[in-house]
């Protein structure tokens, strides 16, 4: 139906063009027009905040129900939750009431300061034992490429590190390493990286204009 | 597809594998309890940011942007503390904002830990705008009214007629923003931000993210970079504050040359077997 | 097919639950250790709390390095309850009470006011309502007009701004080989022979770089004959490109233990200066 579908189509194709024609606008009128539509993109990014907390409740409220392997973990989902919405609330409502003096407990700022941040931050720090693991048993020097890779990475490892310095005075040359792996990020790695960046840049400028000719549809959604 | 592995080589590879992980362990560990006594230089990158925040003059306004969350605090909180650490030694009155909901925490613990080392205050001394959603639609809109896009702070203060904002309205009115990012806030700071407002961008990153950020480099796009906790650590020997990255280096030092001992031997075993008269390719 | 696992006896099952029960009270014993700072103020014990359950969660994670296991899931599940409340509570504090309540229901000084605000937000706030049909499966195609707004404006946006970052700006000194060979240098300058050609031995590493991997993901054409070296030239230096971040992946991942391992040892058992 036209409604349904014509007319986002055609939506998207006057914004695209708007924003695209703006930039070249030097009036002021340009920029007020950019400053609302921008404050608009604020507001309404708030309320996409609750898509995802839908979804990822949605996801575990199903678990629970069908009984799903695992289950039970899902409702430390839901404890952890409601406890720290609940901090915030508490908070929000102490701070209507009455004037909280400064350093005052804050039970939402403990949650996130001691559980949130250490489980974060050491779920991360896990991949330190993986890679080291990992390099051990599956880097080899099988062929001219793979023995790139790996010389490329073990000069970068040491040269970044204050041990090649001592290692470099004793050779008799202190920045022999740092001044190997900064070359071999400067030139070989900085080429590298910015063919690929060509590459993506010239591919999102072409998604961009499937997207603003309605060639590209899937941020539509489902349905007609 | 060859015959699945037996129990005892499972279990062999799993002896392996937690052998390896005591060897990390330990690596890290032991520094903790005794000085390598490793020196280093700051790299040249690290110091243009350092030289360029040096020339700012007292009172002068300096965005930070603070583009991470718990996952990245090792590497980037000791970055942003010497950082904010150089903002108020010279009095500079620094403007902490971020694009990540999950770093207003962090954020928050960085800023009033080094304004309480020289009793600054915000509002005065400095401002905490925390979070918006936007990415780039925020930074659009900061360039056109800072006011506009953060109409109070964290602590609920208006922005409008704040003395540590005085005489900004705007990105156009900042000649310095620093990004620290665990994502590519970097490129979009450069993108709608420093390519746009024309102030002058420097970036520190995590490690992982650090080779993407060359090409701006040479470009000129970024008049520097602080890269992972090497970053932190040649950033507070140019502060003179030796604090968590500067004590970090030495279990990197070690642990790196664990991992490259461990890479070495195991080629060094390859080679040899390959180079055996009974060895299939 | 998944990996095979390898399979532990009832004999090992039993010695690991001792080993765990015993690693618990060494747990409670090494928190209890390290005492009340001197001149601490008077709810210290609530960090200290926090310290101790920090250092917990931390320990249940790694214990994912011996085996998955039940204490590994809650903490992970719970970490992720938290981080969404966390979201939520910082989205109304940050984005919706200063940008709607407070402008129209906390600061208007008089109802004209307030209907001037009203007027200002009313089509964001429609939008942003919009954006939650998407929830729907009857009423998600009302979404669509939240998404082709914020979609389109971002895809044309996205084309200049990508084109002069992230081409021009790029390309500029990607060319530089060129403007040198063609007699761009600093008037007055002499450069001897050495100092001279290191830049431009850099600058033909580069363009030949750039060049290669370009050609190298080109599969339009088949690379054989001189093709078939310029794109062995491009995944060689690939190879060393991903080496270069394979290097600052590791020490990126280690920064992170050394984190983890000073909150550990410092914060939590005191030990270590």
């Amino acid at each position: 139906m036209w409604y349904k579908l014509t007319i986002p189509l055609v939506m998207c194709f006057a914004m695209g063009l708007v924003a695209f024609v703006h930039e070249f606008v030097p009036h002021p009128w340009a920029a007020a027009f950019r400053e609302e539509m921008t404050t608009w993109f604020r507001i309404m990014g708030g309320f996409a905040m609750f898509i995802g907390l839908y979804a990822l409740l949605h996801l575990h409220v199903t678990r629970i129900r069908r009984q799903q392997a695992g289950w039970a973990y899902s409702a430390f989902v839901f404890l952890g939750a409601v406890l720290t919405i609940g901090a915030g609330v508490f908070e929000e409502i102490r701070a209507a009431v009455r004037d909280v003096p400064e350093g005052a407990f804050s039970p939402f700022d403990w949650l996130y300061d001691y559980v949130q941040v250490p489980c974060q931050a050491t779920i991360f720090s896990i991949l330190a034992f993986f890679m080291a693991s990992a390099a051990f048993r599956t880097f080899r020097a099988r062929n001219v490429g793979a023995a790139l890779l790996l010389v490329s990475a073990v000069v970068v490892m040491f040269g970044r590190v204050p041990i090649s310095e001592e290692v470099g005075r004793m050779l008799g040359a202190w920045d022999t390493f740092p001044r190997a792996a900064d070359w071999l990020m400067e030139y070989p790695n900085m080429a590298v990286k910015r063919a690929i960046f060509l590459g993506i840049s010239l591919g999102a400028i072409s998604q961009s204009l499937r997207v603003l000719f309605g060639i590209e549809r899937s941020y539509l959604g489902g349905g007609s | 597809m060859g015959a699945p592995p037996t129990q005892a080589a499972l279990r062999r590879l799993a002896v392996t594998r937690r052998i390896i992980y005591l060897l990390v362990a330990v690596a890290v560990a032991v520094p903790s309890f005794c000085d390598l006594g490793c020196e280093f230089k700051p790299s040249p990158w690290v110091e243009k940011i350092f030289k360029k925040v040096e020339s700012l003059k007292p009172g002068s306004p300096i965005l930070l942007s603070f583009d991470f969350d718990p996952a990245a605090m090792e590497e980037l909180y000791p970055m942003g503390l010497a950082l904010l650490r150089h903002c108020f030694q010279n009095d500079l009155h620094p403007i902490l904002m971020t694009h990540w909901p999950g770093g207003v925490g962090i954020s928050k613990q960085i800023i009033e830990k080094a304004a309480k080392e020289r009793d600054k205050l915000p509002g005065r001394d400095y401002v905490f705008l925390a979070f918006k959603p936007g990415y780039s639609n925020l930074v659009l809109n900061m360039g056109e009214s800072l006011q506009g896009a953060f109409s109070r702070d964290f602590y609920n203060q208006p922005t409008a007629g704040m003395p540590a904002l005085e005489g900004v309205r705007s990105l156009k009115d900042i000649s310095l923003v620093v990004g620290l990012a665990a994502g590519a806030t970097t490129e979009m700071w450069i993108a709608y931000g420093r390519d746009r407002f024309g102030f002058d961008l420097g970036a520190g990153c995590t490690a992982v993210i650090t080779p993407d950020l060359y090409p701006f480099l040479n470009s000129g796009q970024l008049i520097g970079v602080l890269g992972g906790l090497r970053g932190a650590a040649d950033y507070e020997k140019l502060v003179k504050r030796a604090d968590r990255a500067t004590k970090g280096m030495q279990a990197q030092s070690l642990t790196h040359v664990l991992i490259i001992l461990l890479i070495l031997g195991a080629n060094a075993h390859y080679l040899w077997r390959r180079t055996r008269p009974n060895e299939k390719g | 097919m998944a990996a095979p696992q390898e399979t532990t006896s009832p004999t090992r099952r039993t010695a690991e639950l001792v080993v765990l029960v015993v690693l618990f009270f060494a747990f409670l014993a090494a928190s209890a250790a390290k005492g009340r700072p001197v001149g601490a103020p008077d709810d210290w014990w609530l960090a200290r709390l926090g310290v101790v359950v920090a250092a917990g969660l931390t320990l249940i994670m790694y214990s994912f390095l011996y085996r998955d296991n039940p204490l590994f899931k809650i903490g992970e599940n719970l970490f992720v309850g938290v981080a969404l409340g966390y979201g939520v509570i910082l989205t109304w504090r940050q984005s919706l009470r200063p940008e709607i309540i407070d402008p129209l229901f906390v600061d208007p000084p008089h109802i004209h006011a307030f209907w001037m605000e009203l007027a200002r937000r009313s089509a964001p706030i429609v939008l942003g309502i919009l954006l939650l049909t998407r929830l729907s499966r009857r009423a998600s195609w009302l979404s669509r007009y939240s998404y082709t707004i914020m979609v389109g404006w971002g895809a044309g946006l996205g084309i200049p701004v990508t084109i002069h970052t992230y081409v021009l700006q790029q390309l500029k000194p990607s060319l530089g080989l060129i403007s040198k060979a063609l007699g761009d240098t600093p008037a007055g300058q002499q450069a001897d022979l050495w100092s001279a050609a290191l830049p431009i031995l850099g600058d033909v590493i580069i363009l030949a770089g750039i060049v290669s991997v370009l050609f190298y993901f080109f599969f339009s054409v088949e690379h054989k004959g001189a093709g078939s070296f310029v794109s062995q030239l491009g995944i060689w230096f690939l190879m060393v490109a991903f080496g270069a971040s394979f290097g600052n992946t590791v020490m990126g991942r280690v920064s992170l233990l050394i984190g983890r391992m000073r909150f550990l040892l410092h914060d939590w058992l005191g030990l270590g200066p």
